[in-house]
């Protein structure tokens, strides 16, 4: 089965995994995406050091936005399901923020699917991070789509 | 004669938009005819020193420019590049 949730508790990696897996299949890759503590400034060189994220969604956008997701990548890679599952609210160094699991009958369409599954999430899908430093916090603001890096954070 | 017409429409904001904003929903009154634009150009201070830098819109949970028409009870989102994963 695909799904697309929103969910403030922390996720558990392997039972998403599990839920997407279907007869006709034979190989799922999951996507662990989880909070950094260190974010090179590309402006300053210098390195933040985060202490926790706070990740905020248009949540009923957002699951439209990824099912749509979902069901694009279905018909451009031959995978089976598709699931993903996004935390928002606090997180700490390290919890997962967003997992992506996807289940195909060879693993190399569901590695290309889930590549292209995280960038089109991170450039289409309303859900924002705000990094809280010892000394202040900061938006960030999306991803430069030419190297994948993440462009100058917002100064709030 | 008649009044030109006017029409409700549901403002929210999110993340630094919604910091810079001080606001979370804002309703509007504005003409019956009015854009995105038209109604971004009503909000707060706070909001002017996003215009100019890129900010995303959605009517009614769907990406739209900022030129699309509005319509009375519409849901207008207004929020800063998306920043999720």
């Amino acid at each position: 089965m695909d799904f697309a949730e929103i969910t403030t508790d922390s996720i558990d990696l392997a039972v998403v995994a599990r839920r997407v897996i279907p007869p006709d299949c034979g190989a799922t890759v999951t996507l662990d995406g989880y909070a950094r503590k260190y974010t090179e400034d590309k402006k300053t060189g210098s390195t933040r050091e985060t202490e926790f994220l706070v990740y905020e969604a248009y949540e009923t956008m957002a699951i439209r936005e990824m099912e749509k997701l979902i069901g694009n990548a279905k018909e451009q890679f031959p995978i089976s399901h598709v699931g993903i599952v996004h935390r928002i609210g606090k997180l700490e160094i390290g919890e997962t923020s967003v997992v992506i699991s996807v289940a195909a009958p060879h693993r190399k369409a569901a590695f290309t699917a889930c590549e292209w599954l995280i960038r089109e999430l991170k450039r289409t899908v309303p859900i924002w991070k705000k990094e809280v430093y010892s000394n202040g916090e900061m938006w960030a603001e999306g991803e430069d789509e030419k190297n994948g890096q993440a462009s100058p954070a917002l100064r709030v | 004669m008649s009044d030109i017409n006017h029409m409700w429409v549901d403002v929210a904001f999110f993340g630094a938009v919604a910091d810079a904003a001080g606001s979370r929903e804002i309703v509007v009154e504005v003409p019956d005819t009015s854009t995105v634009t038209d109604v971004l150009s009503r909000l707060s201070p706070q909001l002017q020193k996003y215009r100019g830098k890129k900010l995303l819109h959605a009517v009614n949970e769907e990406y739209v420019d900022e030129n699309a028409p509005l319509h009375d009870g519409d849901k207008l989102a207004v929020f800063a590049p998306v920043s999720g994963g």
